[in-house]
Protein backbone atom coordinates (compact mmCIF):
# COMPACT_ATOMS: atom_id res chain seq x y z
CA UNK A 1 0.00 0.00 0.00
CA UNK A 2 2.70 2.23 0.78
CA UNK A 3 4.26 1.98 -2.24
CA UNK A 4 1.44 2.45 -3.80
CA UNK A 5 0.92 5.91 -2.60
CA UNK A 6 4.55 6.60 -3.70
CA UNK A 7 3.63 5.76 -7.03
CA UNK A 8 0.84 8.14 -7.05
CA UNK A 9 3.82 10.91 -4.78
CA UNK A 10 5.90 10.13 -7.87
CA UNK A 11 3.24 11.10 -10.45
CA UNK A 12 2.12 13.90 -8.98
CA UNK A 13 2.72 17.34 -10.85
CA UNK A 14 3.88 15.40 -14.08
CA UNK A 15 0.95 15.77 -15.94
CA UNK A 16 -0.56 11.85 -16.16
CA UNK A 17 -4.00 13.02 -15.31
CA UNK A 18 -4.19 15.72 -17.69
CA UNK A 19 -2.50 13.62 -20.64
CA UNK A 20 -5.35 10.89 -19.96
CA UNK A 21 -8.01 13.46 -19.75
CA UNK A 22 -6.36 15.41 -22.68
CA UNK A 23 -7.27 11.80 -24.84
CA UNK A 24 -10.93 12.19 -23.22
CA UNK A 25 -11.34 15.45 -24.52
CA UNK A 26 -10.58 14.59 -28.32
CA UNK A 27 -12.88 11.93 -27.88
CA UNK A 28 -15.54 14.21 -26.70
CA UNK A 29 -14.93 16.71 -29.54
CA UNK A 30 -14.99 14.27 -32.09
CA UNK A 31 -18.07 12.77 -30.80
CA UNK A 32 -19.78 16.11 -30.09
CA UNK A 33 -18.65 16.99 -34.36
CA UNK A 34 -19.81 13.02 -35.13
CA UNK A 35 -23.17 12.77 -33.46
CA UNK A 36 -24.19 15.98 -34.47
CA UNK A 37 -27.86 16.57 -35.13
CA UNK A 38 -28.72 13.08 -35.95
CA UNK A 39 -31.55 11.92 -37.75
CA UNK A 40 -34.69 10.29 -36.20
CA UNK A 41 -33.37 6.63 -37.11
CA UNK A 42 -29.71 8.11 -35.43
CA UNK A 43 -31.78 8.75 -32.21
CA UNK A 44 -33.67 5.40 -32.28
CA UNK A 45 -30.55 3.42 -31.91
CA UNK A 46 -28.42 6.48 -30.37
CA UNK A 47 -27.85 4.13 -27.22
CA UNK A 48 -26.29 1.11 -29.52
CA UNK A 49 -24.31 3.11 -31.96
CA UNK A 50 -22.36 5.09 -29.35
CA UNK A 51 -21.50 1.97 -27.81
CA UNK A 52 -20.09 0.55 -31.47
CA UNK A 53 -18.40 4.41 -31.89
CA UNK A 54 -16.58 3.96 -28.72
CA UNK A 55 -15.17 0.52 -29.35
CA UNK A 56 -13.88 1.71 -32.62
CA UNK A 57 -12.54 5.01 -31.42
CA UNK A 58 -10.61 3.27 -28.57
CA UNK A 59 -9.24 0.71 -31.00
CA UNK A 60 -7.63 3.20 -32.94
CA UNK A 61 -6.90 5.94 -30.12
CA UNK A 62 -6.25 3.99 -26.96
CA UNK A 63 -3.24 1.10 -27.69
CA UNK A 64 -1.12 4.46 -28.35
CA UNK A 65 -2.48 6.13 -25.31
CA UNK A 66 -1.55 3.01 -23.21
CA UNK A 67 1.91 3.20 -24.26
CA UNK A 68 2.25 7.11 -22.95
CA UNK A 69 0.96 6.25 -19.54
CA UNK A 70 3.34 3.54 -18.95
CA UNK A 71 6.19 4.97 -20.29
CA UNK A 72 5.27 8.00 -18.06
CA UNK A 73 4.93 5.83 -14.96
CA UNK A 74 8.17 3.75 -15.93
CA UNK A 75 10.53 6.62 -17.52
CA UNK A 76 11.02 8.51 -13.82
CA UNK A 77 12.92 5.85 -12.64
CA UNK A 78 15.00 5.48 -16.02
CA UNK A 79 15.73 9.23 -16.01
CA UNK A 80 16.42 9.28 -12.24
CA UNK A 81 18.49 6.03 -12.22
CA UNK A 82 16.46 4.90 -9.40
CA UNK A 83 16.12 0.81 -9.48
CA UNK A 84 18.95 0.23 -7.66
CA UNK A 85 18.44 2.46 -4.72
CA UNK A 86 14.69 1.53 -4.86
CA UNK A 87 15.10 -2.58 -4.73
CA UNK A 88 17.30 -2.00 -1.50
CA UNK A 89 14.14 -0.44 0.11
CA UNK A 90 11.71 -3.04 -1.31
CA UNK A 91 11.53 -6.00 -3.70
CA UNK A 92 11.65 -5.41 -7.69
CA UNK A 93 8.51 -7.32 -7.89
CA UNK A 94 6.73 -5.42 -5.59
CA UNK A 95 7.82 -2.31 -7.28
CA UNK A 96 6.47 -3.72 -10.55
CA UNK A 97 3.14 -4.38 -8.45
CA UNK A 98 2.50 -1.10 -7.50
CA UNK A 99 3.15 0.31 -10.97
CA UNK A 100 0.90 -1.42 -12.68
CA UNK A 101 -1.92 -1.07 -10.11
CA UNK A 102 -1.64 2.62 -10.35
CA UNK A 103 -1.74 2.33 -13.93
CA UNK A 104 -4.68 0.05 -13.79
CA UNK A 105 -6.85 2.71 -11.44
CA UNK A 106 -6.19 5.13 -13.72
CA UNK A 107 -7.45 3.28 -16.61
CA UNK A 108 -10.37 2.38 -14.73
CA UNK A 109 -10.87 5.87 -13.72
CA UNK A 110 -10.26 7.37 -17.30
CA UNK A 111 -12.49 5.06 -19.05
CA UNK A 112 -15.38 5.61 -15.98
CA UNK A 113 -15.26 9.70 -17.01
CA UNK A 114 -15.19 8.25 -20.37
CA UNK A 115 -18.84 7.04 -20.24
CA UNK A 116 -19.99 9.35 -17.73
CA UNK A 117 -18.85 12.34 -20.98
CA UNK A 118 -21.22 10.08 -23.55
CA UNK A 119 -23.84 8.97 -21.83
CA UNK A 120 -24.17 12.80 -20.56
CA UNK A 121 -23.76 13.86 -24.42
CA UNK A 122 -26.39 10.83 -25.31
CA UNK A 123 -29.12 12.37 -23.26
CA UNK A 124 -27.92 15.50 -24.35
CA UNK A 125 -28.83 14.70 -28.36
CA UNK A 126 -31.79 13.49 -26.72
CA UNK A 127 -31.48 9.34 -27.55
CA UNK A 128 -34.76 7.25 -27.39
CA UNK A 129 -34.90 5.86 -23.89
CA UNK A 130 -32.31 4.92 -21.46
CA UNK A 131 -28.67 3.48 -21.89
CA UNK A 132 -28.99 -0.59 -21.23
CA UNK A 133 -27.47 -0.69 -18.08
CA UNK A 134 -26.22 -4.15 -18.36
CA UNK A 135 -23.99 -3.79 -21.61
CA UNK A 136 -23.23 -1.09 -20.53
CA UNK A 137 -21.68 -2.16 -17.59
CA UNK A 138 -20.56 -5.27 -19.04
CA UNK A 139 -18.75 -3.16 -21.39
CA UNK A 140 -16.97 -0.84 -19.58
CA UNK A 141 -15.60 -3.84 -17.57
CA UNK A 142 -14.27 -5.49 -21.17
CA UNK A 143 -12.65 -2.15 -22.00
CA UNK A 144 -10.71 -2.20 -18.66
CA UNK A 145 -9.71 -5.25 -19.21
CA UNK A 146 -8.73 -5.30 -22.93
CA UNK A 147 -6.82 -2.13 -21.77
CA UNK A 148 -5.19 -2.98 -18.92
CA UNK A 149 -3.74 -6.06 -21.02
CA UNK A 150 -2.18 -3.47 -23.51
CA UNK A 151 -0.81 -1.33 -20.95
CA UNK A 152 0.75 -4.42 -18.82
CA UNK A 153 2.29 -5.33 -22.17
CA UNK A 154 3.65 -1.65 -22.75
CA UNK A 155 4.59 -1.36 -18.75
CA UNK A 156 7.27 -4.32 -19.34
CA UNK A 157 7.90 -2.81 -22.18
CA UNK A 158 8.92 0.25 -20.46
CA UNK A 159 10.52 -0.88 -17.38
CA UNK A 160 12.96 -2.80 -19.58
CA UNK A 161 13.93 -0.33 -22.08
CA UNK A 162 15.67 2.91 -20.97
CA UNK A 163 15.01 4.60 -24.02
CA UNK A 164 10.86 4.73 -24.43
CA UNK A 165 10.66 5.17 -28.29
CA UNK A 166 10.93 0.95 -28.35
CA UNK A 167 8.11 0.79 -26.55
CA UNK A 168 5.77 3.70 -28.53
CA UNK A 169 6.41 2.22 -31.60
CA UNK A 170 5.55 -0.86 -30.34
CA UNK A 171 2.21 1.14 -28.96
CA UNK A 172 1.75 2.87 -32.41
CA UNK A 173 2.49 -0.19 -34.67
CA UNK A 174 -0.27 -1.94 -32.35
CA UNK A 175 -2.31 0.55 -33.08
CA UNK A 176 -1.93 0.73 -36.37
CA UNK A 177 -2.61 -3.25 -36.69
CA UNK A 178 -5.91 -2.83 -34.26
CA UNK A 179 -7.33 -0.68 -36.79
CA UNK A 180 -6.32 -2.03 -40.13
CA UNK A 181 -7.80 -5.46 -38.24
CA UNK A 182 -11.80 -4.07 -37.87
CA UNK A 183 -11.59 -3.59 -41.60
CA UNK A 184 -10.67 -7.86 -42.08
CA UNK A 185 -12.44 -9.28 -39.12
CA UNK A 186 -14.64 -8.47 -36.09
CA UNK A 187 -12.09 -10.55 -33.28
CA UNK A 188 -8.49 -11.06 -32.99
CA UNK A 189 -6.52 -12.89 -30.33
CA UNK A 190 -4.10 -10.06 -30.52
CA UNK A 191 -3.35 -8.40 -27.57
CA UNK A 192 -4.24 -4.81 -29.86
CA UNK A 193 -6.98 -6.52 -30.82
CA UNK A 194 -8.88 -6.30 -27.35
CA UNK A 195 -10.90 -3.66 -28.16
CA UNK A 196 -12.60 -4.87 -31.29
CA UNK A 197 -13.15 -8.56 -30.00
CA UNK A 198 -14.80 -7.06 -26.38
CA UNK A 199 -16.83 -4.67 -28.47
CA UNK A 200 -20.80 -5.23 -27.81
CA UNK A 201 -22.62 -3.66 -30.89
CA UNK A 202 -21.81 -4.46 -34.46
CA UNK A 203 -23.52 -2.68 -37.33
CA UNK A 204 -24.85 -3.89 -40.75
CA UNK A 205 -24.41 -0.48 -43.66
CA UNK A 206 -26.97 -0.88 -45.89
CA UNK A 207 -25.48 1.35 -48.97
CA UNK A 208 -29.14 1.55 -51.07
CA UNK A 209 -30.82 2.95 -47.46
CA UNK A 210 -27.93 4.76 -46.19
CA UNK A 211 -28.60 3.79 -42.87
CA UNK A 212 -26.60 1.58 -40.17
CA UNK A 213 -28.43 -0.83 -38.24
CA UNK A 214 -26.75 -1.59 -35.13
CA UNK A 215 -27.59 -4.82 -33.12
CA UNK A 216 -25.75 -6.49 -29.83
CA UNK A 217 -23.43 -9.07 -30.71
CA UNK A 218 -23.78 -13.01 -30.55
CA UNK A 219 -20.48 -14.50 -29.45
CA UNK A 220 -19.72 -17.33 -31.44
CA UNK A 221 -17.13 -19.36 -29.69
CA UNK A 222 -13.82 -18.10 -31.67
CA UNK A 223 -15.38 -14.74 -30.41
CA UNK A 224 -15.83 -16.00 -27.08
CA UNK A 225 -12.21 -17.37 -27.14
CA UNK A 226 -10.51 -14.28 -28.08
CA UNK A 227 -12.78 -12.16 -25.46
CA UNK A 228 -11.12 -14.82 -22.81
CA UNK A 229 -7.63 -14.12 -24.83
CA UNK A 230 -7.51 -10.99 -23.23
CA UNK A 231 -7.98 -12.34 -19.63
CA UNK A 232 -5.26 -14.71 -20.87
CA UNK A 233 -2.48 -12.03 -22.10
CA UNK A 234 -3.38 -9.81 -19.04
CA UNK A 235 -2.25 -13.42 -16.46
CA UNK A 236 0.84 -13.50 -19.69
CA UNK A 237 1.51 -9.94 -19.51
CA UNK A 238 1.57 -9.54 -15.54
CA UNK A 239 3.59 -12.81 -14.59
CA UNK A 240 6.11 -12.44 -17.29
CA UNK A 241 6.81 -8.54 -16.87
CA UNK A 242 7.32 -9.26 -12.80
CA UNK A 243 9.55 -12.25 -13.65
CA UNK A 244 11.57 -10.71 -16.02
CA UNK A 245 11.57 -7.32 -14.28
CA UNK A 246 12.29 -9.09 -11.11
CA UNK A 247 15.41 -11.22 -12.51
CA UNK A 248 17.52 -8.36 -14.69
CA UNK A 249 20.37 -6.13 -13.01
CA UNK A 250 18.93 -2.86 -11.67
CA UNK B 1 25.97 26.60 -46.85
CA UNK B 2 26.64 28.19 -43.75
CA UNK B 3 29.54 26.33 -41.87
CA UNK B 4 28.00 26.52 -38.71
CA UNK B 5 24.80 24.80 -39.83
CA UNK B 6 26.72 22.37 -42.24
CA UNK B 7 28.35 21.56 -38.52
CA UNK B 8 25.04 20.98 -36.56
CA UNK B 9 23.73 19.07 -39.24
CA UNK B 10 26.76 16.47 -39.30
CA UNK B 11 26.27 17.00 -34.97
CA UNK B 12 23.03 15.83 -35.08
CA UNK B 13 23.92 13.06 -37.72
CA UNK B 14 26.67 11.79 -34.92
CA UNK B 15 24.07 12.03 -32.58
CA UNK B 16 21.50 9.62 -34.18
CA UNK B 17 24.24 7.15 -35.33
CA UNK B 18 23.26 3.30 -34.85
CA UNK B 19 19.99 4.98 -33.15
CA UNK B 20 17.30 2.12 -34.36
CA UNK B 21 14.99 5.16 -34.37
CA UNK B 22 14.57 4.71 -38.34
CA UNK B 23 13.05 1.00 -37.72
CA UNK B 24 9.93 2.68 -36.80
CA UNK B 25 9.44 4.41 -40.60
CA UNK B 26 10.28 0.95 -41.73
CA UNK B 27 8.08 -1.03 -40.10
CA UNK B 28 4.51 0.69 -39.62
CA UNK B 29 4.32 1.02 -43.86
CA UNK B 30 4.56 -2.41 -43.88
CA UNK B 31 2.05 -3.16 -41.58
CA UNK B 32 -0.41 -0.50 -43.44
CA UNK B 33 0.60 -2.16 -46.85
CA UNK B 34 0.38 -5.77 -45.79
CA UNK B 35 -3.13 -4.69 -44.55
CA UNK B 36 -4.30 -2.21 -47.09
CA UNK B 37 -3.01 -4.51 -50.50
CA UNK B 38 -4.84 -7.84 -48.53
CA UNK B 39 -7.91 -5.49 -48.11
CA UNK B 40 -8.11 -4.73 -51.65
CA UNK B 41 -7.69 -7.71 -53.22
CA UNK B 42 -10.36 -9.08 -50.85
CA UNK B 43 -12.65 -6.24 -51.71
CA UNK B 44 -11.65 -5.97 -55.61
CA UNK B 45 -15.35 -6.02 -56.31
CA UNK B 46 -15.95 -2.70 -54.82
CA UNK B 47 -12.77 -1.29 -55.55
CA UNK B 48 -12.79 -0.78 -58.99
CA UNK B 49 -10.09 1.74 -59.90
CA UNK B 50 -7.38 -0.31 -59.81
CA UNK B 51 -4.06 1.92 -58.76
CA UNK B 52 -6.14 4.78 -57.42
CA UNK B 53 -7.88 2.15 -54.81
CA UNK B 54 -4.93 0.41 -54.01
CA UNK B 55 -3.22 3.80 -53.02
CA UNK B 56 -6.04 4.56 -50.80
CA UNK B 57 -5.99 1.14 -49.04
CA UNK B 58 -2.16 1.99 -48.12
CA UNK B 59 -2.10 5.11 -47.36
CA UNK B 60 -5.34 6.37 -45.27
CA UNK B 61 -5.23 5.39 -41.92
CA UNK B 62 -1.15 5.64 -42.20
CA UNK B 63 -1.21 9.24 -43.14
CA UNK B 64 -4.05 10.87 -41.22
CA UNK B 65 -3.72 8.55 -37.90
CA UNK B 66 -0.15 7.33 -37.98
CA UNK B 67 2.50 9.08 -39.62
CA UNK B 68 1.57 12.22 -37.68
CA UNK B 69 2.31 10.16 -34.28
CA UNK B 70 5.28 8.81 -35.92
CA UNK B 71 7.02 11.56 -37.09
CA UNK B 72 6.16 12.66 -33.16
CA UNK B 73 8.06 9.86 -32.48
CA UNK B 74 11.02 11.12 -34.22
CA UNK B 75 11.09 15.03 -33.15
CA UNK B 76 10.73 13.76 -29.61
CA UNK B 77 13.73 11.48 -30.16
CA UNK B 78 15.64 14.20 -31.89
CA UNK B 79 15.00 16.51 -28.50
CA UNK B 80 15.63 13.65 -26.44
CA UNK B 81 19.59 13.87 -26.07
CA UNK B 82 18.82 18.03 -25.06
CA UNK B 83 16.54 16.90 -22.53
CA UNK B 84 18.97 14.47 -20.32
CA UNK B 85 20.88 15.73 -17.45
CA UNK B 86 22.65 18.98 -18.18
CA UNK B 87 22.57 18.70 -22.11
CA UNK B 88 20.80 22.12 -22.47
CA UNK B 89 23.72 23.71 -21.39
CA UNK B 90 26.35 22.33 -23.70
CA UNK B 91 23.60 22.33 -26.46
CA UNK B 92 22.76 25.97 -26.09
CA UNK B 93 26.41 26.92 -25.69
CA UNK B 94 28.25 25.31 -28.80
CA UNK B 95 29.68 27.96 -30.85
CA UNK B 96 26.91 28.21 -33.87
CA UNK B 97 23.71 30.59 -34.23
CA UNK B 98 20.36 29.49 -32.74
CA UNK B 99 19.36 29.18 -35.87
CA UNK B 100 21.89 26.96 -37.25
CA UNK B 101 21.13 24.40 -34.29
CA UNK B 102 17.28 23.81 -35.43
CA UNK B 103 17.69 23.43 -38.85
CA UNK B 104 20.28 20.95 -37.54
CA UNK B 105 17.62 19.25 -36.03
CA UNK B 106 14.96 20.20 -38.81
CA UNK B 107 17.58 18.54 -40.99
CA UNK B 108 17.29 15.12 -39.85
CA UNK B 109 13.46 15.21 -39.36
CA UNK B 110 13.13 16.34 -43.17
CA UNK B 111 15.20 13.80 -44.33
CA UNK B 112 13.55 10.90 -42.40
CA UNK B 113 10.04 12.22 -43.94
CA UNK B 114 11.82 11.68 -47.51
CA UNK B 115 12.76 8.30 -46.49
CA UNK B 116 9.30 7.67 -45.13
CA UNK B 117 7.60 8.60 -48.28
CA UNK B 118 9.88 7.00 -50.61
CA UNK B 119 9.17 3.60 -48.63
CA UNK B 120 5.41 4.32 -48.54
CA UNK B 121 5.72 4.70 -52.32
CA UNK B 122 8.24 1.55 -53.36
CA UNK B 123 5.57 -0.53 -51.12
CA UNK B 124 2.79 1.02 -53.33
CA UNK B 125 4.51 -0.04 -56.55
CA UNK B 126 5.71 -3.36 -55.37
CA UNK B 127 2.13 -4.42 -53.77
CA UNK B 128 0.63 -3.26 -57.06
CA UNK B 129 2.74 -5.40 -59.18
CA UNK B 130 2.39 -8.39 -56.78
CA UNK B 131 -1.82 -8.25 -57.06
CA UNK B 132 -1.06 -8.13 -60.87
CA UNK B 133 -2.38 -4.42 -61.54
CA UNK B 134 -1.32 -3.74 -65.20
CA UNK B 135 1.50 -1.02 -66.09
CA UNK B 136 2.85 1.76 -63.68
CA UNK B 137 1.29 3.88 -60.75
CA UNK B 138 -0.27 6.89 -62.43
CA UNK B 139 1.98 9.65 -63.05
CA UNK B 140 -0.19 11.83 -60.84
CA UNK B 141 1.50 9.85 -58.10
CA UNK B 142 4.56 11.93 -58.23
CA UNK B 143 2.77 15.56 -57.24
CA UNK B 144 0.98 12.98 -54.46
CA UNK B 145 4.56 12.25 -53.59
CA UNK B 146 6.22 15.66 -53.25
CA UNK B 147 2.87 17.54 -51.72
CA UNK B 148 3.06 14.65 -49.13
CA UNK B 149 7.03 16.07 -48.25
CA UNK B 150 5.62 19.28 -48.25
CA UNK B 151 3.01 18.62 -45.90
CA UNK B 152 5.00 16.12 -44.04
CA UNK B 153 7.67 18.92 -43.04
CA UNK B 154 5.23 21.22 -41.79
CA UNK B 155 4.22 17.89 -39.46
CA UNK B 156 7.92 18.16 -38.42
CA UNK B 157 8.26 21.62 -37.75
CA UNK B 158 5.25 21.73 -35.15
CA UNK B 159 6.17 18.52 -33.92
CA UNK B 160 9.71 19.98 -33.40
CA UNK B 161 8.64 22.88 -31.34
CA UNK B 162 6.16 20.98 -29.25
CA UNK B 163 9.20 18.47 -28.06
CA UNK B 164 11.60 21.39 -27.44
CA UNK B 165 9.09 22.79 -25.03
CA UNK B 166 7.62 19.49 -23.42
CA UNK B 167 10.66 17.47 -21.61
CA UNK B 168 8.43 14.34 -21.73
CA UNK B 169 9.18 11.69 -24.45
CA UNK B 170 5.31 10.40 -25.15
CA UNK B 171 3.26 13.26 -24.51
CA UNK B 172 4.37 15.00 -27.65
CA UNK B 173 3.67 11.78 -29.47
CA UNK B 174 -0.15 11.48 -27.96
CA UNK B 175 -0.20 15.13 -29.47
CA UNK B 176 0.75 13.69 -32.80
CA UNK B 177 -2.03 11.30 -33.10
CA UNK B 178 -4.66 13.41 -31.41
CA UNK B 179 -3.62 16.15 -34.03
CA UNK B 180 -3.93 13.54 -36.92
CA UNK B 181 -7.81 12.57 -35.34
CA UNK B 182 -8.43 16.13 -35.36
CA UNK B 183 -6.86 16.38 -38.70
CA UNK B 184 -9.62 13.68 -39.80
CA UNK B 185 -12.43 15.89 -38.49
CA UNK B 186 -10.81 19.25 -40.25
CA UNK B 187 -10.56 17.52 -43.48
CA UNK B 188 -14.24 16.62 -43.78
CA UNK B 189 -15.22 19.93 -42.80
CA UNK B 190 -13.34 21.15 -45.13
CA UNK B 191 -10.57 23.44 -43.56
CA UNK B 192 -7.95 20.55 -44.60
CA UNK B 193 -6.05 23.40 -46.15
CA UNK B 194 -5.77 25.26 -42.85
CA UNK B 195 -4.75 22.98 -40.22
CA UNK B 196 -1.11 21.80 -40.02
CA UNK B 197 -2.19 18.29 -39.52
CA UNK B 198 -4.23 17.64 -42.56
CA UNK B 199 -1.54 18.67 -44.56
CA UNK B 200 0.13 16.27 -44.86
CA UNK B 201 -2.53 13.86 -45.84
CA UNK B 202 -4.00 16.04 -48.01
CA UNK B 203 -1.14 16.13 -50.27
CA UNK B 204 -0.62 12.69 -50.14
CA UNK B 205 -4.52 12.55 -51.27
CA UNK B 206 -4.76 9.62 -48.79
CA UNK B 207 -8.68 9.72 -49.04
CA UNK B 208 -9.49 10.46 -52.61
CA UNK B 209 -6.53 10.29 -55.10
CA UNK B 210 -8.96 12.11 -57.33
CA UNK B 211 -8.90 15.32 -55.02
CA UNK B 212 -8.41 18.41 -57.11
CA UNK B 213 -5.78 20.12 -54.66
CA UNK B 214 -6.05 24.01 -54.76
CA UNK B 215 -1.78 23.67 -54.77
CA UNK B 216 -1.19 27.65 -54.65
CA UNK B 217 -3.31 27.44 -51.37
CA UNK B 218 -1.82 24.26 -50.16
CA UNK B 219 2.07 25.69 -50.85
CA UNK B 220 1.37 28.85 -49.50
CA UNK B 221 -0.31 27.41 -46.58
CA UNK B 222 2.80 24.96 -45.59
CA UNK B 223 5.19 27.56 -45.77
CA UNK B 224 3.48 29.75 -43.41
CA UNK B 225 3.47 26.64 -40.98
CA UNK B 226 6.73 26.01 -41.58
CA UNK B 227 7.78 29.37 -40.97
CA UNK B 228 5.84 29.79 -38.37
CA UNK B 229 6.55 26.60 -36.22
CA UNK B 230 10.04 27.43 -37.47
CA UNK B 231 10.32 31.09 -35.57
CA UNK B 232 8.57 29.80 -32.78
CA UNK B 233 11.19 27.55 -32.09
CA UNK B 234 14.47 29.29 -32.87
CA UNK B 235 12.86 32.13 -30.33
CA UNK B 236 11.92 29.37 -28.04
CA UNK B 237 15.84 28.41 -28.31
CA UNK B 238 16.99 32.31 -28.15
CA UNK B 239 14.89 33.02 -24.85
CA UNK B 240 16.57 30.51 -22.79
CA UNK B 241 19.88 30.57 -22.52
CA UNK B 242 20.55 27.78 -20.12
CA UNK B 243 18.01 24.76 -19.26
CA UNK B 244 14.43 24.61 -19.55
Amino acid sequence: MKTLKLEFYKIKRRKVWLTMFAMLLVQLLWGLWAFNNPKEWELESGWLSLLYSLSMLDGIMVPTMMSVLASRLADIEHKGNTYKQLETLRSAGSLYHAKAVCGCIIIAAMFAVQFAFFITLGYHLGYAGNPDVKYYLLSYVLKIASNISLFLLQLALSMLFANQMVPLVAGLGGSMAALLLMFVTNYSFLPWGGNLSAALVMSDWDETTRISTYYYRTFTSAETAAVIAIFIWITAFYVGGRIIFTHREA
Amino acid sequence: MNLSLLKTIKSERIKLKRSPVWLAFFVLPIISAFFGTFNYVANQGVLKKEWYSLWTQHSLFLCYLFMPALIGTYCSYLWRLEHMRNNWNSFLTAPVSRFSLYCGKLSQAVVMVLIGNAWIFLLYCLCGKITGLPGLPPKESISWFACGILGGIVICCVQLAISMVIRSFAIPIGIGLAGGIGGLVMTNKGWGLYYPYSLYCMGMRANNPNLALDTKVFVISSIIYIVTFSVVSVIGLRKHETAF
